[in-house]
C-alpha cells in the first residue's frame, strides 16, 4: 500500500494533507534561511497514533520532522531531508494540574504559556519563559532545551522536565525519568532534551511547576554606551545578586521595539537598556532593587526607573519579548544569532561583532539575556537580494567565530538544527563529535528522525 | 484592488495560538503564517493570469478577518487585511461570485424598507414554519438562512417598529449621533435607545443622522468593495450634514468598519469622519457618578473581535459593567473568536460551529449573563448556549447597564 493511505488508515483521512501548495506552509521554521516543502503533514490526536505513524514511516523508510510551533530559530523544524512532518499540535491537551506535587500533565503540542495559566490559581507557575512563549510548545522547548530571561535564576528547560513518555524510531513507546527525580542506569530523559527531535518524539510530558515569588521588582535602566551597561551587568553579579531575569537592548533594537505593538516610551539618543528583575521574599527584594539601582548609578545610567505597577512591568516584558519580530519594521528579515560569551567579556565581544556587520555592511541589532552571556545579535537584510543573504550568513558564521574565540559556544538556547552544524562541528573535537554520533545512532540507526540536523 | 503588503512578516510564528481556525485545526495553512506564504503564492498566481491553487485558495478564505492576528503581530502584519484584499481582487476578475448570502444582505441592508423586511423574516424565524423554511434556504447559503441558522439566538422581537425610533434626542454637550447598524437596527430594539440614554447621562447631546446606510463590512468582508463603497459614501455625507463632532457605534463590528473608512475611500471627508467614530464603550462615562449598588448577577463578557482585536476596547466594558453594579467572572479566552464573523456562519458552517462550540463550552457556569456588543456575536453566542441547553441570556452591555440605571430610577 502507499504511504499516504498507510497514514490516513492510522490517523484518519483529515488528518493527512498531502496538496503540495498548502505544504508550503510547512516548508519553514521561524529559521527562514531554509526551506524545503515536505511530503505530507499529518496530524495525530493521541500518542497511540505518534507510534502507529511512526511505524508506518520506518515501514517505507521515509524521514520524519517532529513539530510544535515552528517557532525555531535554528531550522529544526524544517524538513530539510523531504519526508513527513508529524504535527503535533492537535495533542494541545492539559491532562492535569496537581498543586500539591507541583506537577502538570500536559501533551506536547501545549502552548508553554498556557501551562502558566493554568497553573496560576494554584498559585504555581512554569518557569521557562522564551520569548517566543506566547507560541513554542513544550514538545519543542524540550526538542530545543529552551531558555529565556528568567532562565537566569530559575534554570532552563532541562531543569523542569521531570518524566515524558517517548516514542522511539522503530514505533515502540516507553517512559522515562520519574516524578521523584532518581532514574535507574543513565538518564535517557536529559539526552531527549535538546536533542530536536532527533532521537524520539515526546508525546507526553510531566512538568515541575514553582510556587509564584512572594513579590519582585523590575527595573530599567537607560545608559549612554553598551558598555556602561555592561559594566552595570558586571556589578550586579559581582555584588552577588541574582536577578530572575537581566535583559539587554541596543540602540537598534529599541528603536524597532519602540515601533511595535508595546511601546515603553524610551529616549531617543539611548546606547543601551537593562531590564533588571529581582524576586523573592519581600524584604530582600527591596534591598536587591536598591543595590541594583546604586550599582546602575555608579555606571552613569541616564535613567531609571522601577515599574510602578503590575501593567507597567508585563508592557515592559512584551516590549523586550517582542523584540524579535518587530525587527520586520525596520528590515525586510533579519537573521537571529545565539551565541555565549563570558559575561565578563561582554564589552569587548559586542565591539568585534560590530566590527564584522561594518566589514559586511549589515546592520545588527543587539537583544540579549545579559545575566548569562547568551548574546542575540540580529543580522538585518534584504532575503530578495541573494548576494546580501549570502553576506549575511557569513556574518553570522563569523559572529559565532568571534563567541569561540572569546571562550564561549556556538548556541546558547536556540539549537543547533540545520543552521549551525558546521559550528559545532568548529566547537567540539574529533572526539565529541564521534560520541554525539553514536548515541545518534543507537537510537536511530536508520536515520529517520529529523535527518539532515545537528550532524553535517 | 492590490495586494496588502504582508512583507515586514518575518515568520515568527507568534501569532498562531491566537488564530481561532488554527486553534481549530492545528493546521498551520490555516493560520495567519501560514496565509501569508499561501497569499504570496497566490497574487503570484493572479499575476500571472491564473486563479490560484483552489485549495490554497479555500485555506485562505477559511479566514475568519477576527484580526486577532493582527493585534499580536509584532510587525503589524495585516493578515485579516490582507485576505479581504484578496477576496476582493478575485471577485473583480471573476474568479468568484460573491456568495448568494452577500447578495441578498445587499437587498435587505443598506434601506429602511430593506431592514423591515429583514426584521419580519427575523420574526418570522422564530415560528415553527417560517424556522422550517428558512433551515432549506440555509442549506443553498441565503441570507434568509442567517436568520434560520441564528432563529435559535435571536430575542424576543415585538412590534415592527425599527430601534432607531425608539430613539429620544436632546441632551447637553458635544454633538453624537448614533450609528444603528443593520442588524441592531431590526433585532435588537431597545439597545439604540438605550445606548442614546447612556450617552445623554454622559453628558452629550445626541443628534440624529438620517439618511444613514449600512457599515458595508459584511461586504467588504466577502469582497464586494464596490457596495461597500456607495454606502460608506453616504454614511460619511449623513454623519457630515447631521453636525456630528462624534459617531457612536454600538455594534463593533459596524464601528471597526466605519474607523476605516479612510482606508476604503482614500479622501480627505472620509478620513475626518473616521477620526470622529468611537464605540461607546468610549464615549459612556459616568465620571464622578458614585458606581450603582451591587447587584446579584454575576456578568461574563465576550470580547467582540472587531471590538478587542481591530479597535482595542476590553477594559471600557468591563469597567462599565461592573460601575453598574454587577460582578464580573472572567471568561478563558473571551477573545477567541465566537464563529460569527459577518456571513461566516454561513460561507463556513462547520468552522463557525467549532468555534460556537468552544465558547459555550468555556463559559465559567458562575456567570449568569453574557455581555457583548455586537449583534453577530449576541446571536451565535446565544444559539450556541440553546444549542448546549444552557439557560444563560446573552445581551448587549448598554442594556446591561441601562437596566442597572433604571433599577436606580436614573433613566
Ligand atoms: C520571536 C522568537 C523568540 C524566541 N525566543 C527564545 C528564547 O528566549 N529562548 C529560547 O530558548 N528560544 C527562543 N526562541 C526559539 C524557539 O521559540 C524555541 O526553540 C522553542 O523551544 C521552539 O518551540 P516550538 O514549539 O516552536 O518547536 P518547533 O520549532 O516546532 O520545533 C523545535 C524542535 O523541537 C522538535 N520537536 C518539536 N516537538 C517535539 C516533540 N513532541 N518531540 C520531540 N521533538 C520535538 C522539532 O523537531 C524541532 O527540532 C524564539 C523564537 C522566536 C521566533
Ligand atoms: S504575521 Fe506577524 S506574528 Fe505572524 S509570523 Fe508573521 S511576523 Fe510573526
Ligand atoms: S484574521 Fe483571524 S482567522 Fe484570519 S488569520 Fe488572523 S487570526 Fe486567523
Amino acid at each position: 500500500m502507499g504511504l499516504l493511505s498507510d497514514l490516513r488508515r492510522v490517523v484518519g483521512p483529515g488528518a493527512v494533507r498531502a496538496d503540495a501548495a498548502l505544504l508550503d506552509a510547512y516548508a519553514q521554521d521561524a529559521y527562514t534561511l531554509a526551506a524545503v516543502r515536505p511530503l505530507a503533514v499529518v496530524w495525530p490526536g493521541r500518542a497511540d497514533e505518534v507510534a502507529a505513524v511512526v511505524r508506518v514511516l520506518a515501514h517505507h523508510g521515509v524521514p520524519l520532522v517532529a513539530r510544535g510551533g515552528g517557532t525555531s530559530l535554528s531550522g529544526g523544524a524544517t524538513p530539510v531531508a523531504g519526508g513527513v512532518v508529524v504535527h503535533l499540535s492537535r495533542l494541545n491537551r492539559i491532562l492535569q494540574v496537581d498543586p500539591v506535587a507541583g506537577v502538570a500533565e500536559v501533551e506536547p503540542g501545549v502552548v508553554n504559556t498556557w501551562v502558566s495559566r493554568a497553573a496560576a490559581a494554584a498559585g504555581l507557575t512554569y518557569r521557562p519563559d522564551p520569548s517566543s512563549q506566547q507560541a513554542c510548545t513544550i514538545g519543542g522547548n524540550i526538542g530545543e532545551n529552551a531558555g529565556g530571561p528568567h532562565c537566569l535564576r530559575y534554570g532552563v528547560t532541562l531543569n523542569h522536565i521531570l518524566m515524558a513518555d517517548v516514542v522511539w524510531a522503530d514505533g515502540r513507546q516507553s517512559r522515562v525519568g520519574s516524578l521523584s527525580g532518581e532514574v535507574e542506569g543513565l538518564d535517557a530523559l536529559s539526552l531527549l532534551v535538546g536533542s530536536e527531535g532527533t532521537l524520539g518524539l515526546i508525546t507526553r510530558a510531566w512538568v515541575r511547576l514553582e510556587p509564584m515569588a512572594e513579590a519582585s521588582a523590575t527595573v530599567l535602566a537607560v545608559f549612554g554606551t553598551v558598555d556602561e551597561a555592561s559594566e552595570t551587568v558586571s556589578g550586579v553579579i559581582a555584588a552577588g545578586i541574582v536577578p530572575a531575569a537581566l535583559e539587554m537592548m541596543d540602540r537598534l533594537a529599541v528603536s524597532a521595539v519602540e515601533r511595535g505593538q508595546y511601546r515603553v516610551g524610551y529616549p531617543a539618543d539611548l546606547g543601551a537598556v537593562l531590564l533588571v528583575e529581582v524576586d523573592g521574599l519581600a524584604e530582600q527584594v527591596e534591598e536587591d532593587a536598591a543595590r541594583v539601582q546604586a550599582i546602575a548609578a555608579q555606571h552613569g545610567v541616564t535613567h531609571i526607573q522601577r515599574a510602578a505597577s503590575e501593567a507597567e512591568r508585563t508592557l515592559w516584558w512584551a516590549n523586550r519579548k517582542t523584540a524579535f519580530g518587530a525587527m520586520g519594521l525596520i528590515s525586510r528579515n533579519y537573521y537571529v544569532q545565539d551565541g555565549v560569551i563570558p559575561r565578563s567579556r561582554l564589552p569587548e565581544a559586542l565591539r568585534a561583532i560590530e566590527e564584522v556587520g561594518r566589514r559586511h555592511t549589515i546592520r545588527i541589532a543587539n537583544v540579549f539575556h545579559a545575566g548569562d552571556g547568551n548574546l542575540h545579535p540580529l543580522l538585518l537584510y534584504d532575503g530578495r537580494d541573494a548576494a546580501h543573504v549570502e553576506r549575511v550568513q557569513e556574518a553570522g558564521h563569523e559572529v559565532l567565530d568571534v563567541c569561540l574565540r572569546l571562550g564561549g559556544t556556538v548556541t546558547g538556547e536556540h539549537g543547533i538544527g540545520v543552521e549551525k552544524r558546521a559550528d559545532l562541528a568548529r566547537q567540539l573535537t574529533a572526539q565529541e563529535m564521534a560520541f554525539h554520533r553514536a548515541v545518534k545512532d543507537a537510537f536511530d540507526p536508520r536515520a529517520l528522525l529529523n535527518p539532515g540536523k545537528i550532524f553535517l | 484592488m492590490g495586494p496588502v503588503d504582508t512583507s515586514a512578516c518575518v515568520h515568527c510564528g507568534l501569532c498562531l495560538p491566537s488564530c481561532p481556525t488554527y486553534l481549530v485545526t492545528g493546521d498551520e495553512s490555516e493560520s495567519p503564517r501560514g496565509r501569508v506564504v499561501l497569499l504570496n503564492q497566490l497574487w503570484s498566481a493572479l499575476d500571472a493570469g491564473g486563479s490560484g491553487d483552489p485549495s490554497a485558495v479555500r485555506a485562505v478564505d477559511s479566514c475568519l478577518d477576527c484580526r486577532a492576528c493582527e493585534e499580536v503581530c509584532p510587525a503589524h502584519v495585516p493578515v485579516g487585511h490582507a485576505v479581504e484584499a484578496f477576496r476582493a481582487r478575485t471577485v473583480q476578475a471573476g474568479h468568484r461570485r460573491l456568495p448568494l448570502s452577500a447578495r441578498q444582505a445587499a437587498r435587505y441592508f443598506g434601506t429602511e424598507r430593506g431592514l423591515r423586511r429583514f426584521q419580519r423574516l427575523a420574526g418570522w424565524s422564530q415560528r415553527p414554519s417560517g424556522r422550517a423554511a428558512l433551515r432549506a434556504s440555509a442549506r443553498v447559503g441565503g441570507t434568509l438562512g442567517a436568520a434560520a441558522l441564528l432563529g435559535a439566538g435571536l430575542p424576543n422581537m415585538e412590534g415592527s417598529r425599527l430601534a432607531h425610533e425608539g430613539v429620544r434626542f436632546g441632551g447637553e454637550g458635544p454633538r453624537v449621533a448614533l450609528f444603528y447598524g443593520c442588524v441592531m437596527d431590526s433585532v435588537y430594539q431597545a439597545t439604540a435607545a438605550h445606548a442614546a440614554d447612556l450617552l445623554r447621562l454622559s453628558g452629550y447631546r445626541v443628534v440624529a443622522a438620517p439618511g444613514q446606510a449600512c457599515c458595508g463590512a459584511l461586504h467588504t468582508h466577502v469582497g464586494d468593495t464596490g457596495q461597500a463603497r456607495a454606502w460608506a459614501r453616504r454614511n460619511v455625507s449623513s454623519f457630515e450634514a447631521a453636525g456630528a463632532e462624534w459617531v457612536a457605534a454600538t455594534a463593533a463590528g459596524c464601528g471597526a468598519a466605519l474607523k476605516e473608512y479612510g482606508h476604503l475611500l482614500e479622501d480627505d471627508a472620509a478620513r475626518q469622519f473616521q477620526a470622529t467614530v468611537r464605540d461607546a464603550a468610549e464615549l459612556v462615562r459616568f465620571g464622578q457618578r458614585p458606581p450603582l449598588p451591587s447587584r446579584s448577577q454575576v456578568v461574563a463578557v465576550h470580547d467582540a473581535c472587531h471590538l478587542a482585536h481591530a479597535q482595542g476596547i476590553r477594559q471600557e466594558v468591563r469597567d462599565l459593567v461592573r460601575w453598574a453594579g454587577y460582578t464580573l467572572v472572567e471568561w478563558p479566552d473571551a477573545d477567541v473568536c465566537c464563529g460569527s464573523a459577518g456571513l461566516y456562519n454561513l460561507t463556513h458552517p462547520t468552522m463557525a460551529e467549532a468555534l460556537q462550540q468552544r465558547k459555550v463550552a468555556s463559559l465559567p457556569v458562575a456567570a449568569d449573563v453574557v455581555a457583548t456588543s455586537n449583534p453577530g456575536c449576541l446571536l451565535q453566542i446565544q444559539a450556541g448556549l440553546r444549542r448546549a441547553g444552557r439557560p444563560t441570556p446573552v445581551a448587549h452591555w448598554v442594556d446591561l447597564v441601562w437596566e442597572a440605571l433604571q433599577d436606580e430610577g436614573l433613566v
